[in-house]
C-alpha cells in the first residue's frame, strides 16, 4: 500500500524502556550534589499594597541558606513584586534551605505587611466603571463607539469643509452606547470583512447568545520544576522542565543580564506541557538567582496548589455571537464580541477571535476582541491557543441555526465549507483542504446517517480547525561504522517526536528503525532547534531531519562511488547498502562498509546537517461525534461513544498520531464537562485535584479515533501538525450532544449537572 | 524533633534510614533512597503518580508517613521489571502506545500491576474504574485501557 | 509540612494518654490528616499512631448476624467484605465511593468517620445501618449511636484521650442502597450522599432509614420521609412524597460545588431512587 518502509508504521517510540521503568530524568529527578531547595513567597491576597517584607525570623531558622526579594535582582526586571500584588499567588519572594520542609517553614515566616485593595475577577464586571483599576486607567470603545468616533475623526480631520453639524450629531449618537467604554483594557483586536448589517439583512434566521468559557489549567502532570547551578566563573547550567530550552536560554539572559552563551539550559523529560511550559520566570529565574547567591544548585519546584496559583492556564472568556443564515441553509453573515480575561498580564488568545469563521464561506464576518485585566495570574498557551473557546461558540450557534432550518448539521457544515480557492473571511484564499473528507469519515465512522437514540440520548457534531506553526531548527546525523545512524538535535520531545523524526531518518537512510538513535543536546551543544508548541515539531524537525538524511544520503553515494568506482547516476542506496543499478551480479556496499572507508578519506566521515526555518503548512481540520445520555433529574451527562477524526495530512507513526487525537479530544471533554478555576472574593478556590475536575479513565469510553490524511505540501511526507486540532471542537461537540438528548442549549461551560437541571426547568420541566 | 530510625524493604533491599517523622514516603523513596521513578504529580493523593506498592497493595505514598512504612515490604517502578525482562504490563504500555509524557505511567504501571495480580478477568469496565485514581493527561486513557487488557491477556495465557 | 514528634504506642491505654495532650493528632490511615499536615491546616506537635495497636482492625460477623467492624479496618476492606456487602449494601456502597482503591488500601474507616466530615461516604451508609460507635479511652469504654456522634463539622461528641474502636453493625435490615451525587465517576467528593434501608413485611415497608450526607452541618437522618414509609406499602406517590419530605428536612449551604437549591433537589431525587432500590433489594 505505501511505498514506504518505515514512515508511516506504527512504531514503538525511541524512549519506550526508559519511561515505563521509571529510569526517565524528569526536572525532580535532578539532584546535584550538595543541593538546596527553593521555596517561593507568594501573596495571600489577589489584589494589595505590599507595605513591608520582614525576612528577619526566617532568616534566623536553621537550615535557610538564602532569602531573595526584588532587591536581589540585579538587572531591575520585574521577578518579584514590590509594592503591589496584583493576584493571590504572586511571588514576592524566594528561599534556599538544606531540607524542602525547612525552605517551606522559613516561607511560612516571611511576614508580608499587606494593605489589601477591592478585587474584579469577573471579566464582565472589570470592564465596568466600577471596577478597580488594576494597572492604570486604560479605557477602550466598544464596537459601535468605536465606528462613530472613526467617523468622527476622519470628519474632523477634513478642514476644508464644515462638518461640525455632522460631528455633533455624531457625538451625540455617542451617548446611546454609555456601556461601550470598557475599563481595564489591556489589549484589543479587530477584523471586518464585507458588511455584517447588510448580511443579517438578508438573513431568514439570525441567532444571538452570549458563551461564556471558563479559563483552565493545562494540567500537565509534572508541576514546573528547575535546578540551577551557577558556579564561580558566572557560567550557569540550568535543568529545566520546558517545552523551549532555547527560549528558556534567551529569556534568562535578557532577565538577569546574563551573556546568553554563559547559560546552559538542559532540557529534562518533560512531563506533558499543551503549551504551559514556556514560561522563564516561573521557577527558573528564582532558581538560577538563589544559586547565585548561595553558590550552591538549588531546586525550585511548585506544587499542585502553586501551579493553579501561579500557573499560566488558558484563559477564560465572555463571546456574544451572532450568526444569520437563510432557510435554505447558507450562512450570510457572523458577528462576535469577544472579552477575554488575560489576568494580571496583557494579551490572552484574543486574535484567536476570529476562529468563529470556521471552515465556512462566511460573506460578512466582524470580529471585536478585548484583553481584560482581572486578579488572577497571567495565561498562557493551551493546546491550540484561543481556538476551542471561540470555535465553542461558532459551533454551537451553527448547530442552534440548523435546529432553526431543519437541517441535518453535518449536511449543513458540508454545504457551507470551504474548499481550495475559496476565499478565507478576513483572510487569504484556502489551499488545498480536506475539510469535507474529515467531516464525512467521522460521520461514517460513527454511524451517523442511520444513528439511533434512546430516551435522553443525544448526537452532537462540531469541527474545529487549526494550522500548525513551523519554527528553526537543524539537525546533524552520523552514520557509524557498524552501519547504524545517529541523530543530534535539541528539541525537546514533545510525545513522540524524537520518534517521528528517528523513523524520517531511517526511511532515508533505508536502515531499519532499530539501527537509528536519537541525542539531544543542552543549548551549549545541540543546534538551535525549535521550542516545541504549536504542532510545530514534526513539521520543523520533521522537514530538518529530512534534509539532514539528504545531506548524508548525498555524501555516501559520493563515497560508494568513490568505492566501487561507479557513476553516482548508477548507484541507489537500498536496504542499508549502496548499489549498483542493474549490475549483473549484483554488486554493493554496505552502509557500515562506507562508513569505515569514510574515516580515511578526504572528505571524511558521514555527517549530514539540515536547518531549516519556515514553510507554511496547511490547515487541518479536527471533527468530532459525540453520543451521550442526559439524566434529566441529576442532570449528569454520560458520553456512550466519542469518535474523533482529524486530517493529519500524512501519518508518519499512526500510534502516536492517535495517540494526539484521543488526548486532545478528551481534554476538550473536560473543558466542556468538568473542568473550571474557580474564584472567590481573594482568588482562585479550586488548586487542586479535588475540586478542580479532571477526568479519570472512568469517566470516558475508549475514544474511536480515524485518521484522514490530505498531504500538507511543505510538510515531511505531507505531514500536518498533529498536536492542537483534536482539542477545538470537542467543547461544542458536547454541548450539542446534550442539545440534542434533552433540548436545552448549555452556553456557558462547564456543563455541570446543576446548570443542565437548572436549564430543563426553565424550559419548562 | 528526633529523627527516627526506620527500616525499609525497597524492591528486595534493605535501607536502614534516619529520617524525621513528618518525611512521606515519597520523599524518602526519592530524596533519601534516590529512587526517583516514583513521581510526585499533586501531593494530596489525588492523581496516582506516587502510586507504589505496600505489601502487595497499591498505595498514594504520598499519604504515607516514611516512619510508617518500617519493616514493609516495598516495590516501586524499578523493582518490577526482573532480570532484564519487562513485566508484560511495562511491554503491554509500550506495544500500545500507553504513555505519552510518561509522567504518571510509573503509577499507572504500579495500579495495574496489582488489578491484574488480583483479577485479570476484570472487564473494560472494571478496569477503567478501579483505574480511576490515576490521572493521564496526555492519552485519554484509551491507549492506557487497551495496554492494560493486553497485560492481563497475556497474564491470563501465561498463568 | 511541620515537625513533630511521632509515637506509636502498642496499648488504647497509652495512645489514649498520649491523644489526652493538646496539639495532638491520631494517625490511622494518614489520608486526612497528611494531607492536613501538608497544607499547614493541621500543625500537631505529635502525632499518634493506632497501627501498632492490636484488635482494632477486622470484620468479623458474630452469630447473632450483627457485624463488628474494627475502626482501623481499610475502607477497601468494608468495600470488598462478602457479610457487608450482602447485608449492609449501603455501606459497602459508600466505601467504594472514597477516592481510590489507593486511598481506600490506607484509609481506615475509624478515620473517615472521625474526621467527622458532613461529605463522609461511609456515614450515611453507618446511619441506616443504626449503628453502634464503641468508643475507648484511658478511663474506660462507652458506646454512642452513630447518629450521636457528630455535633458540626469536623465535630464530634469524643472527649480528649477518646478514641473510636469499633463500629457494630445490629443485624441488618433487608436491603439497602447509597448513591451519591458527583460529576466525576470516581475521585470525586460528595456533592451530596443519601443512602436508604428498608425490612419489607408482606410488601410493608418497615424499618425505614435514610441517611443523608452533605447537606447539614454534620451528617443526618431524614426522620419525616422515614415516618412516612414506615408502615406502608411503597407506591409513586409515596415515594415522591418521601423524596419532598427529605429535601425539605435537609438545611444545606451554597459552596463551590453547588448551589443548597440544587443539594436539596437532589436529595429528593436521590431519596426516592435509593429508596426504590432498597425496596427492590429488600
Amino acid at each position: 500500500m505505501s511505498e514506504h518502509t518505515v514512515v508511516g508504521r506504527k512504531v514503538a517510540r525511541v524512549d519506550a524502556v526508559e519511561k515505563v521503568t521509571g529510569a526517565a530524568q524528569y526536572g525532580a529527578d535532578v539532584h546535584p550534589p550538595g543541593m538546596l531547595y527553593g521555596k517561593i513567597v507568594r501573596s495571600k491576597h489577589a489584589h494589595a499594597n505590599i507595605r513591608g517584607i520582614d525576612t528577619s525570623e526566617a532568616e534566623k531558622l536553621p537550615g535557610v541558606k538564602a532569602i531573595i526579594t526584588q532587591d536581589d535582582v540585579p538587572s531591575g526586571r520585574r521577578v518579584f513584586a514590590t509594592d503591589k500584588v496584583l493576584y493571590l499567588g504572586e511571588p514576592l519572594a524566594a528561599v534556599a534551605a538544606t531540607d524542602p520542609d525547612v525552605a517551606e517553614e522559613a516561607a511560612e515566616l516571611i511576614k508580608i505587611d499587606y494593605e489589601v485593595l477591592p478585587v474584579v475577577q469577573d471579566v464582565m464586571e472589570a470592564i465596568k466603571d466600577s471596577a478597580p483599576r488594576l494597572q492604570g486607567d486604560d479605557t477602550k470603545d466598544g464596537p459601535n463607539r468605536r465606528e462613530i468616533t472613526t467617523q468622527i475623526r476622519r470628519l474632523s480631520r477634513d478642514k476644508e469643509n464644515d462638518h461640525s453639524d455632522e460631528i455633533s450629531k455624531l457625538e451625540a449618537e455617542l451617548e446611546n452606547y454609555p456601556d461601550e467604554v470598557y475599563y481595564n483594557i489591556s489589549a484589543e483586536s479587530h477584523s471586518d470583512a464585507g458588511d455584517v448589517e447588510k448580511g443579517f439583512a438578508e438573513c431568514d434566521v439570525v441567532v444571538e447568545d452570549t458563551y461564556v468559557i471558563p479559563r483552565v489549567h493545562q494540567t500537565y502532570m509534572e508541576p514546573h520544576v528547575s535546578v540551577a547551578s551557577a558556579d564561580s566563573s558566572g557560567k550557569v547550567t540550568v535543568w529545566a522542565s520546558t517545552q523551549g530550552p532555547f527560549a528558556i536560554r534567551s529569556g534568562i539572559a535578557g532577565t538577569l543580564g546574563i551573556p546568553l552563551t554563559q547559560i546552559n539550559v538542559i532540557g529534562t523529560t518533560m512531563g506533558g506541557g499543551f503549551g504551559g511550559r514556556f514560561g522563564v520566570i516561573i521557577t527558573h529565574v528564582p532558581a538560577v538567582l538563589l544559586s547565585q547567591k548561595t553558590g550552591r544548585a538549588v531546586r525550585v519546584q511548585m506544587t499542585r496548589e502553586e501551579e493553579f496559583t501561579d500557573g499560566r492556564p488558558a484563559p477564560g472568556c465572555v463571546i456574544k455571537l451572532k450568526t444569520g443564515a437563510t432557510n435554505d441553509g447558507r450562512i450570510l453573515a457572523r458577528q462576535a464580541l469577544a472579552f477575554w480575561d488575560s489576568g494580571s498580564v496583557s494579551g490572552a488568545s484574543i486574535g484567536s477571535t476570529i476562529r468563529v469563521r470556521g471552515v465556512y464561506k462566511i460573506p460578512n464576518l466582524k470580529v471585536d476582541a478585548y484583553g481584560v485585566h482581572t486578579n488572577k495570574s497571567g495565561t498562557a498557551a493551551y493546546r491550540a491557543p484561543g481556538a476551542p473557546q471561540a470555535i465553542f461558540a461558532g459551533e454551537s450557534q451553527l448547530d442552534e441555526i440548523a435546529k432553526r432550518i431543519g437541517m441535518d448539521p453535518v449536511k449543513f457544515r458540508l454545504m457551507n465549507m470551504r474548499e481550495e480557492g475559496d476565499a478565507v473571511p478576513a483572510g487569504a484564499s484556502e489551499p488545498k483542504v480536506g475539510y469535507k473528507e474529515t467531516l464525512e469519515a467521522v460521520a461514517d465512522a460513527a454511524g451517523w446517517w442511520d444513528r439511533e437514540a434512546g430516551e435522553n440520548q443525544g448526537w452532537g457534531v462540531a469541527v474545529g480547525d487549526w494550522t500548525n506553526g513551523c519554527g528553526p531548527g537543524g539537525v546533524y546525523v552520523s552514520v557509524h561504522e557498524d552501519g547504524s545512524a545517529r541523530i543530534f538535535h535539541g528539541s525537546m520531545d514533545i510525545t513522540g517526536t524524537d520518534t517521528a523524526i528517528s523513523q524520517i531518518i531511517a526511511e532515508i537512510l533505508t536502515v531499519p528503525y532499530e539501527s537509528v538513535t536519537i541525542r539531544r543536546g543542552d543549548t551549549d551543544s545541540a543546534p538551535y532547534s525549535t521550542g516545541s508548541g504549536g504542532s510545530v515539531v514534526t513539521f520543523t524537525m520533521g522537514n530538518t531531519a529530512k534534509l539532514a538524511a539528504e545531506d548524508a544520503h548525498q555524501r555516501i553515494l559520493e563515497l560508494a562511488s568513490e568505492r566501487l568506482n561507479m557513476n553516482v547516476d548508477n548507484l541507489e542506496l537500498k536496504d542499508g547498502a549502496v548499489h549498483v543499478i542493474s549490475a549483473d551480479p549484483p554488486k554493493s556496499i554496505s552502509l557500515g562498509e562506507l562508513a569505515a572507508y569514510s574515516l580515511s578519506t578526504t572528505g571524511g566521515p558521514i555527517v549530514g546537517k539540515g536547518a531549516f526555518a519556515r514553510q507554511p503548512s496547511t490547515p487541518a481540520l479536527a471533527a468530532q461525534i459525540a453520543k451521550v445520555e442526559v439524566d434529566p433529574e441529576t442532570g449528569r451527562t454520560r458520553v456512550l461513544k466519542l469518535v474523533a477524526s482529524q486530517d493529519v495530512g500524512f501519518a508518519i507513526n499512526p500510534m502516536a498520531v492517535e495517540g494526539q487525537i484521543e488526548g486532545g479530544t478528551v481534554q476538550g471533554y473536560a473543558w466542556a464537562m468538568m473542568e473550571e478555576m474557580q474564584y472567590g472574593e481573594n482568588g482562585n478556590i479550586n488548586p487542586g485535584f479535588v475540586d478542580y475536575r479532571v477526568p479519570t479513565s472512568a469517566d470516558l469510553p475508549t475514544v474511536e479515533s480515524v485518521i484522514v490524511e490530505v498531504p500538507a505540501p511543505n510538510g515531511p511526507y505531507g505531514a500536518k501538525g498533529v498536536g492542537e486540532p483534536p482539542i477545538t471542537p470537542t467543547l461544542a461537540t458536547m454541548a450539542n450532544a446534550v442539545n440534542d438528548a434533552i433540548g436545552v442549549r448549555i452556553t456557558e461551560l462547564p456543563i455541570k449537572p446543576e446548570k443542565v437541571v437548572d436549564a430543563l426547568k426553565s424550559n419548562g420541566h | 524533633m528526633a529523627k527516627l530510625q526506620v527500616n525499609l524493604k525497597v524492591n528486595g533491599d534493605e535501607h536502614d534510614l534516619l529520617i524525621e517523622p513528618r518525611k512521606t514516603l515519597l520523599a524518602v523513596l526519592r530524596d533519601t533512597i534516590g529512587l526517583t521513578g516514583t513521581k510526585e504529580g499533586c501531593s494530596t493523593g489525588d492523581c496516582g503518580a506516587c502510586t507504589v506498592i505496600v505489601d502487595g497493595k497499591a498505595v498514594t505514598s504520598c499519604m504515607v508517613l516514611g516512619v510508617t512504612a518500617s519493616g514493609k515490604e516495598i516495590t516501586t517502578i524499578e523493582g518490577l521489571a526482573s532480570d532484564g525482562e519487562l513485566h508484560p504490563v511495562q511491554q503491554a504500555f509500550i506495544d500500545t502506545g500507553g504513555y505519552q509524557c510518561g509522567f504518571c505511567t510509573p503509577g499507572f504501571i504500579m495500579a495495574s500491576k496489582v488489578l491484574l495480580d488480583e483479577d485479570p478477568n476484570r472487564s473494560e469496565e472494571e478496569f477503567r474504574h478501579a483505574l480511576g485514581g490515576n490521572i493521564c493527561r496526555c492519552t485519554g486513557y484509551t491507549k492506557i485501557l487497551e495496554a492494560v487488557l493486553k497485560a492481563a491477556e497475556e497474564v491470563r495465557t501465561t498463568a | 509540612m511541620k515537625n513533630f514528634e511521632f509515637f506509636e504506642p502498642t496499648t488504647l491505654a497509652e495512645a489514649s494518654r498520649l491523644f489526652a495532650q493538646e496539639h495532638t493528632l491520631l494517625l490511622a490511615g494518614g489520608t486526612d490528616i497528611v494531607i492536613g499536615m501538608k497544607a499547614l491546616t493541621e500543625t500537631p506537635q505529635s502525632v499518634i499512631s493506632l497501627q501498632k495497636i492490636p484488635g482494632l482492625a477486622g470484620i468479623t460477623t458474630e452469630s447473632d448476624g450483627s457485624i463488628s467492624v474494627g475502626a482501623m479496618a481499610k475502607v477497601r476492606e468494608v468495600e470488598l467484605s462478602a457479610d457487608i456487602q450482602q447485608h449492609h449494601t449501603a455501606l459497602a456502597e459508600g466505601a467504594a465511593e472514597i477516592g481510590s482503591i489507593q486511598i481506600r488500601n490506607l484509609a481506615t474507616i475509624g478515620g473517615n468517620i472521625a474526621h467527622a466530615s458532613p461529605a463522609a461516604d461511609t456515614v450515611a451508609g453507618l446511619l441506616v445501618a443504626d449503628a453502634q460507635v464503641d468508643i475507648a479511652s484511658a478511663d474506660g469504654e462507652r458506646s454512642v449511636p452513630i447518629d450521636e456522634l457528630f455535633t458540626g463539622p469536623g465535630q464530634t461528641v469524643l472527649a480528649p484521650g477518646e478514641i473510636i474502636t469499633r463500629f457494630r453493625l445490629p443485624a441488618p435490615a433487608s436491603g439497602s442502597h447509597y448513591i451519591k451525587h458527583k460529576i466525576r465517576e470516581v475521585m470525586d467528593l460528595a456533592f451530596i450522599g443519601v443512602a436508604a434501608s428498608v425490612s419489607l413485611d408482606n410488601g410493608v415497608i418497615t424499618n425505614a432509614r435514610i441517611g443523608l450526607a452533605a447537606v447539614a452541618p454534620t451528617p443526618i437522618r431524614a426522620t419525616e420521609a422515614e415516618n412516612l414509609l414506615n408502615g406502608n406499602e411503597l407506591t409513586p406517590e409515596l415515594l415522591a412524597q418521601a423524596g419532598e419530605a427529605a429535601a425539605a428536612g435537609a438545611s444545606p449551604i451554597s459552596d463551590l460545588r453547588c448551589s443548597a437549591e440544587h443539594r436539596s433537589e437532589m436529595v429528593d431525587v436521590l431519596t426516592r431512587r435509593t429508596v426504590q432500590t432498597a425496596v427492590d433489594r429488600a
